[in-house]
């Protein structure tokens, strides 16, 4: 059975079994009665008669059963002639099948490459067992827990079943021939069994394994096992070299685990976490902890059991339990993308809707020009049903190449939506046409092809049959309801086309006003990469900044750099530490009031080479090193706000603990950057020298023995534009020549770095543009097909006003201003429509108001100009219509 | 006696000819103008009749019997007298040949 006719039968089974069943059971007891009522006539009593018609008629439901039977054959051969007679008249008309089937493979393949991202991305559940009772505890719904709180729930909480935390954690592999940094995670022994995801081999971590001395151990992932390992069976027991220690791996997880699911996403290796040492930090914050809900606890419990023990421990250490979010684990990892996609899979289905309009007014025109086609074959004895079934079954098949070829659209559309996505969409590594895709393609093709081919079956089924055979395909007049079904068409498609252009509209004016925001540095011409010196022999206390500015001199003494720093987290790019300051003469604040700034620790030279201008006082120097006094230099904002009205410079800050104070002297204001979030509004921030910072001078933490090297590349030599990126292979030799084995890692361009902290609009306007494209362009092919026609079925009546004098004047006047009439109307309601609609997307604009005039009204102006082109063409020909000739046709 | 395939829809579209009427009407007038040769049973006359009213033959309607019982009545729809025109030529041309064809020595 083909895939045609069994949809169509399944249709009509849908639509009708019920009632077919119910009709046939009362036919045949009516002939059971009838039967009996003959036997009592010819003289039985009514007992005999009752029992001899049953007798007589047989088992009714075998013969219920051949009747199905018959019906399902005959409904077979019926389709078959339908597609038969469906394809022979959709190949008969070119052009329209064209437009049909590619208005709906754009509608289609929209629908179904966002479908496809929002399946992957919202709605196929998290790979974890039974994910929906899994949470995430964090301070504000986002920022990492200190130890020991996270030692205090879990020993306090009842509501769950387990409770592990995580920390981000990254190894230097040494060896082989490019040094490499994995990145992983340290879990506590909890973790992987609370995600209730087995090991592929070996097992996972054993409490003992948080302890001190245990916590050597890694479990690999699947892709690390592959790649690095060549999926070696017996690699477990193996050890390797990581930052220069010896670790055992204990286990391999299987394909297709991740974790953890919404940051940290790239781990691909995981340690045990010991918090032993550190039970009584209370203010470093850098675990995520996560739970699965015990059996029969609900959210909300969970939540004030959790509000009910932190408070306790705020009230014991102040300032340390604030805040604290219970979030199911899918919002937390989809909640930010969640916005994006579903503002973008409206739009798509708007795309669908007004592809749809498009299809079903062409239809509705053809079904005009088919009226004596029509009136012919009812003339011959053709039932209104079966009329009804030929023009379904005839846009069925529209629908379906349309989904075929929007299919194609699709796959194509997917690739290109996954590489230019920006790189935060959670799984979209996952992101594929599958099963359920193709069945949401099916069935919206499917709901389309009913969709549009009812409203004109069933009038074209209905036809005045003596005016149509009379009139033939030559219509001196339209019917009154074909016209109304159009324009409400036709308008329907401007108001959504609309609404889509200022949806589009809104996000080019965010990314406009997105790049127009000063970075306060100039991302031109710089290259960035991470160096890591964890494990190796330049990690050594003495040796680290002697390294790094050894190294600096070098690479500023490559050909084509102009100058060369280093930070320890870049901006957009790096990680965001910020510290408790408190400026002296000030009152001290309560324990977690204290004021915070980002912490940005720099070599000499970082403000020239970022740009980044110096306001007042200084930037720093090589002599700002532990024989000099302690200074910092502050952002702007920083200034205006703890010292308006004064110089700050000479002012006196200490950071950490106000009560034992180490001051440090701002020696200069530096003009505000952007830190963490492109469009963030500007925060504290202070410099430290790194000669200067004990941490990290003599820090043992691997958190402080990376820099992030920012180079300038020299342009103006050469004068013809110049790559920073050709730079790299330079400064990778020149880090190399220190030590082969130091890893480095995240080599990108300042300019690459603002453009990733900027995708997500850029993606969405593009998407959104694409789709708004793809709605003018239906529009217009809408209005000039429905001109073009009215223009063709008015030949006659315009032929007879010019005869009367009309001039050609005032029919370009009349033809454009019925479509102007139709553009009015359907702007009028689409601009109400993205009124209530475009507050959806007020949390995806940047300095917009999503009811924003200028857009509103630049959108009605556009459209109107493309209804007027696209109605003039058919005006014209309107105004070449010969008279005499129109005359003597009619 | 057994009917040859496609003589039954010939005698409904024939009964039918004349009027509307019910399941329990048709079968009696097959027997009728068959003078008795034919004895139709529900267990081939409805699907008969719902197969013909599936391929746009028959139109079918609810309507009260002659005893005020609620019965399905049938009757030919445009398309239903063009196929019993055609399948009634093509019976006369069958049943000559085959009439030629026995009598032949």
């Amino acid at each position: 059975m083909s895939v045609l006719s069994h949809t169509s039968s399944l249709v009509r089974n849908l639509l009708r079994r019920k009632h077919v069943e119910a009709d046939l059971d009362e036919e045949l007891r009516g002939y059971v009665a009838l039967l009996e009522q003959e036997k009592i006539r010819d003289g039985m009593n009514a007992d005999d008669a009752r029992r001899a018609a049953l007798i007589e008629a047989g088992g009714m439901e075998r013969v219920k059963d051949d009747v199905r039977d018959a019906r399902a054959g005959q409904l077979l051969e019926t389709t078959a002639q339908d597609v038969r007679y469906g394809l022979r008249m959709l190949a008969r008309s070119p052009g329209f099948t064209t437009a049909a089937v590619l208005a709906l493979a754009l509608g289609i393949g929209a629908n179904s490459a966002l479908f496809s991202v929002v399946d992957a991305v919202l709605l196929r559940p998290l790979a974890y067992r039974d994910p929906g009772r899994l949470v995430v505890l964090l301070h504000d719904g986002s920022n990492p827990v200190a130890p020991a709180n996270f030692l205090d729930w879990r020993a306090q909480a009842h509501a769950f079943e387990r409770m592990g935390a995580a920390e981000a954690w990254s190894a230097n592999v040494v060896g082989g021939d490019r040094p490499e940094q994995l990145r992983g995670l340290r879990l506590t022994s909890d973790v992987l069994p609370l995600l209730g995801v087995q090991p592929l081999l070996g097992r996972t971590f054993l409490p003992r394994d948080e302890e001190v001395g245990h916590d050597h151990e890694i479990i690999l992932s699947y892709g690390l096992w592959r790649r690095s390992f060549g999926a070696d069976p017996s690699v477990v027991g193996r050890t390797v070299a990581l930052d220069g220690e010896p670790y055992a791996v204990i286990g391999v997880m299987p394909e297709g685990f991740h974790f953890a699911p919404f940051w940290a996403t790239h781990a691909e290796l995981w340690a045990p976490l010991p918090l032993a040492d550190r039970a009584t930090e209370r203010g470093s914050n850098s675990l995520r902890v996560f739970a699965r809900l015990a059996p029969g606890v609900t959210l909300a419990q969970a939540r004030a059991e959790v509000a009910t023990i932190t408070a306790r421990l705020e009230r014991e250490f102040p300032g340390t339990n604030r805040g604290v979010s219970v979030t199911p684990l899918k919002d937390k990892v989809v909640g930010d993308v969640r916005p994006t996609l579903l503002v973008l899979l409206g739009a798509a289905g708007f795309v669908l809707l007004i592809a749809c309009a498009n299809v079903a007014h062409m239809l509705l025109a053809r079904s005009a020009a088919r009226q004596k086609e029509v009136a012919v074959r009812t003339a011959l004895g053709a039932s209104r049903s079966r009329m009804i079934r030929q023009f379904l079954t005839e846009s069925l098949i529209l629908a379906l190449a349309g989904g075929v070829a929007g299919l194609a659209l699709a796959a194509v559309a997917l690739h290109v939506l996954v590489a230019l996505g920006p790189g935060n969409i959670p799984r979209v590594n996952t992101v594929g046409l599958d099963g359920s895709v193709l069945a949401f393609m099916m069935l919206v093709s499917l709901l389309t092809g009913i969709g549009f081919g009812l409203a004109p079956a069933l009038q074209a089924s209905a036809p005045d049959l003596t005016g149509a055979l009379k009139d033939g395909a030559r219509g001196s007049s339209d019917s009154v309801r074909r016209n109304r079904m159009r324009s409400v068409l036709m308008t329907s498609e401007f108001a959504l086309a609309v609404v889509l252009l200022i949806g589009a509209g809104l996000m080019i004016r965010s990314v406009l006003a997105m790049q127009s925001v000063d970075p306060g540095f100039n991302p031109a011409n710089l290259l960035t990469m991470t160096v890591s010196v964890t494990g190796s022999a330049e990690a050594e206390p003495q040796h680290r900044a002697i390294f790094f500015q050894q190294l600096l001199q070098k690479v500023q003494s490559l050909p084509g750099v102009q100058s060369a720093s280093a930070i320890n987290h870049l901006p957009l790019a790096g990680d965001l530490w910020g510290y408790h300051f408190h400026v002296e003469g000030r009152p001290i604040p309560r324990p977690g009031e204290a004021p915070d700034a980002t912490y940005r620790v720099v070599f000499p030279g970082y403000f020239r080479t970022m740009r980044i201008p110096i306001l007042r006082g200084r930037g720093i120097t090589e002599q700002d090193n532990t024989n000099a006094p302690a200074v910092v230099v502050i952002n702007q904002w920083m200034a205006d706000r703890w010292w308006p009205g004064e110089d700050p410079v000479g002012k006196r800050i200490t950071l950490g603990d106000p009560e034992h104070p180490v001051w440090l002297t701002v020696a200069g204001v530096a003009k505000n950057d952007v830190q963490h979030d492109w469009v963030a509004p500007p925060s504290e921030e202070i410099f430290l020298p790194y000669l200067q910072t004990a941490e990290y001078l003599d820090g043992s933490s691997p958190h402080i023995s990376y820099m992030t090297l920012v180079v300038r590349a020299d342009c103006a030599p050469s004068g013809h534009a110049c790559d920073p990126a050709a730079l790299a292979p330079a400064i990778r030799g020149a880090v190399w020549s220190f030590d082969r084995s130091l890893p480095i890692s995240d080599v990108q361009t300042m300019e690459q770095a603002v453009a990733r902290s900027t995708a997500e609009p850029r993606f969405t306007l593009l998407v959104l543009a694409a789709f708004a494209g793809v709605a003018l362009f239906l529009a217009a092919v809408g209005i000039h097909g429905v001109m073009s026609y009215s223009v063709s079925r008015r030949t006659h009546e315009i032929g007879l006003r010019m005869a009367l004098g009309a001039d050609r004047s005032d029919v370009l006047r009349r033809v454009v201003g019925q479509a102007m009439m139709l553009t009015l109307m359907g702007s009028a309601v689409g601009l109400v429509g993205a009124l209530l609609l475009t507050r959806l997307m007020s949390g995806l604009l940047y300095r917009v108001h999503s009811t924003d005039p200028l857009t509103f009204v630049a959108v009605a102006f556009l459209l109107a100009c493309v209804a007027l082109v696209a109605s003039y063409v058919p005006a014209r020909r309107a105004t070449r219509i010969d008279p005499v000739e129109a005359l003597r046709q009619a | 006696m057994n009917l040859l395939q496609g003589t039954l829809d010939l005698l409904i579209l024939k009964s039918l000819s004349l009027g509307e009427m019910h399941g329990l009407g048709i079968a009696r007038r097959v027997e009728q103008i068959t003078q008795g040769a034919f004895l139709v049973k529900p267990g081939s006359l409805f699907p008969a009749l719902h197969r013909m009213e599936e391929a746009g033959w028959l139109v079918s309607s609810w309507g009260e019997s002659e005893n005020n019982r609620r019965a399905k009545y049938y009757r030919l729809s445009a398309a239903g007298r063009r196929q019993l025109r055609a399948e009634s030529r093509i019976w006369d041309r069958i049943s000559v040949a085959i009439a030629t064809a026995l009598q032949a020595t």
